[in-house]
């Protein structure tokens, strides 16, 4: 595939930048939980945190991304995108990771909105008017020329990125030594990214569906706390 | 080797839960229990014992078991030994598929006995559950990583729970790669993992957790709790908090038998 040649590569870039306006920054996607039990105080610990998130988390997401983008290029309409919400909704069993889920969604939709208006976007967002977020990210993808490959790989990377990005806020790492171990997860950021495009066009009652035990633990505990007290994160 | 079973209930005219199928084949055994007094006000539930050889899954070994739950019926599946996925003298893998579908008004409660994955297994397990729109069903899940001291094989266990055709819960859970089981955002390093799902009356309002267990509304209705530990003692203990959060458990539990 010429990944970088073909349309939709920009916006590969786009959506995959801290940048983009569509609320990411606030959510350590349970990192923030973890370093609060301990469980990642140096760079080490954040690699291998980083890694298992990779293959449960940022598998799911990309698994989504790419039906999504699959379904975009398609110009599926509000049957298909309805499907795909109740799909990841029941992989998504903790409440607090699905609100997380929706309150990015919803973030990069408003942006999407803006910068790739289309019938389909109104479509994914009449079906779910707070879609999950890797599904909007892989539809916005889609509709910018992108393929599944392009959506799978902006989704697992941002399944590591933001939670490395908080590590450097939350626990003061080096961020040359962070920024070193996403480098590093590279080539296994590139092969879920991969394995996950290649379920695109599966009927999304039969996707793949990793699940991280942990994760969803911490992130129930993560809104527990945050009600007693001030958490950086929102998730 | 590969091994069919199945499991027929259905509720007959005096209301009573019956079986009407019911087919075992070694090393899966189905053993029925009849009711040791009758007069069990309003319990009248069918209870079978799911009897496991101590050697199976083998390597090699296709074990598949349905079960099918009748308009109204009600039945207690229960594991009476602990599962051991041990290794085998054939490559590929053991494999373990249920099927089970609850009809309208139907009940079950499946609760097999733990499964420990020793340190040589390569094994796949497979739950599908299809439930009409008002049956309702309970089931647990045990994965202990290895025995005392030993480090886990491999396993992957996949559940589908629909109801109505609409998906509940799909989910799987991938052990026995110790980088992966070790990281705080898969297993955190807890050799135990503890889950119960209940599509059982009201589902509770909000979440209830602990440090390491958790009660949760699914989106689309159903309860799923969770427990991660370090022992299996613990493990339970935590499941068992966390499945007493659950409001339409607490309404109508099903008596249980002790055979």
């Amino acid at each position: 595939m010429d990944f970088l040649g073909g349309p939709g590569a920009a916006s590969v870039l786009s959506l995959a930048d801290s940048r983009f306006p569509g609320g990411g920054h606030v959510h350590s996607g349970g990192l923030e939980e973890a370093a609060a039990r301990g469980f990642v105080r140096d760079v080490d610990d954040l690699a291998s945190f980083l890694s298992g998130r990779l293959r449960t988390a940022g598998e799911l997401a990309a698994v989504f991304a790419a039906a999504a983008a699959h379904g975009a290029l398609r110009r599926r309409g509000r049957a298909f995108w309805a499907e795909l919400d109740a799909e990841l909704d029941a992989r998504t069993p903790s409440p607090a990771q699905r609100a997380a889920s929706r309150a990015q969604g919803a973030g990069t939709a408003r942006a999407g909105r803006v910068a790739w208006p289309s019938p389909v976007l109104d479509d994914l967002l009449a079906a779910a008017p707070r879609p999950h977020h890797p599904v909007v990210v892989g539809t916005l993808v889609g509709l910018a020329g992108g393929g599944p490959a392009h959506a799978a790989l902006v989704t697992a990377y941002l399944a590591v990125s933001g939670p490395a990005g908080a590590a450097v806020r939350l626990l003061g790492l080096d961020p040359f030594a962070v920024n070193a171990v996403l480098a590093r997860l590279a080539p296994a950021t590139e092969r879920v990214a991969a394995e996950a495009a290649r379920h695109a066009g599966t009927a999304p009652a039969d996707l793949p569906a990793p699940g991280s035990p942990a994760l969803d633990l911490f992130a129930e505990s993560h809104i527990r706390i945050h009600r007693q007290e001030v958490r950086l994160f929102a998730s | 080797m590969r091994a069919r079973a199945r499991l027929v209930v259905a509720r007959d005219d005096a209301g009573r839960t019956v079986v009407r199928e019911l087919r075992s084949m070694t090393p899966l055994t189905l053993v029925p229990r009849r009711p040791r007094v009758r007069a069990r006000d309003g319990d009248d539930a069918a209870t079978v014992h799911l009897v496991s050889s101590a050697t199976a899954p083998l390597g090699g070994d296709e074990l598949d078991l349905t079960v099918v739950v009748g308009p109204g019926a009600g039945l207690r599946l229960h594991g009476v030994a602990a599962t051991l996925a041990l290794p085998g003298h054939h490559p590929g893998g053991s494999g373990a598929d249920v099927r089970i579908e609850v009809a309208e008004g139907g009940w079950l409660e499946y609760l097999p006995e733990p499964t420990v994955v020793t340190a040589r297994a390569d094994h796949t397990a497979t739950l599908r559950v299809d439930l009409a729109s008002d049956a309702r069903f309970r089931s647990r899940e045990v994965l202990v990583l290895g025995r005392s001291g030993e480090r886990a094989g491999r396993l992957r266990s996949t559940v589908h729970l629909t109801r109505a055709g609409e998906p509940l819960l799909r989910q799987r859970v991938d052990v026995g790669e110790a980088w992966l089981d070790a990281s705080a955002a898969h297993l955190a390093g807890r050799r135990v993992l503890a889950t119960e799902l209940l599509v059982w009356g009201p589902d509770p309002a909000e979440p209830a957790s602990g440090d390491w267990w958790s009660l949760v509304p699914l989106a689309r209705g159903g309860s799923m709790a969770t427990a991660l530990a370090a022992d299996a003692v613990t493990a339970h203990h935590a499941l068992a908090t966390a499945v007493a959060a659950h409001p339409g458990l607490r309404e109508t539990i099903p008596r249980h038998s002790n055979g």
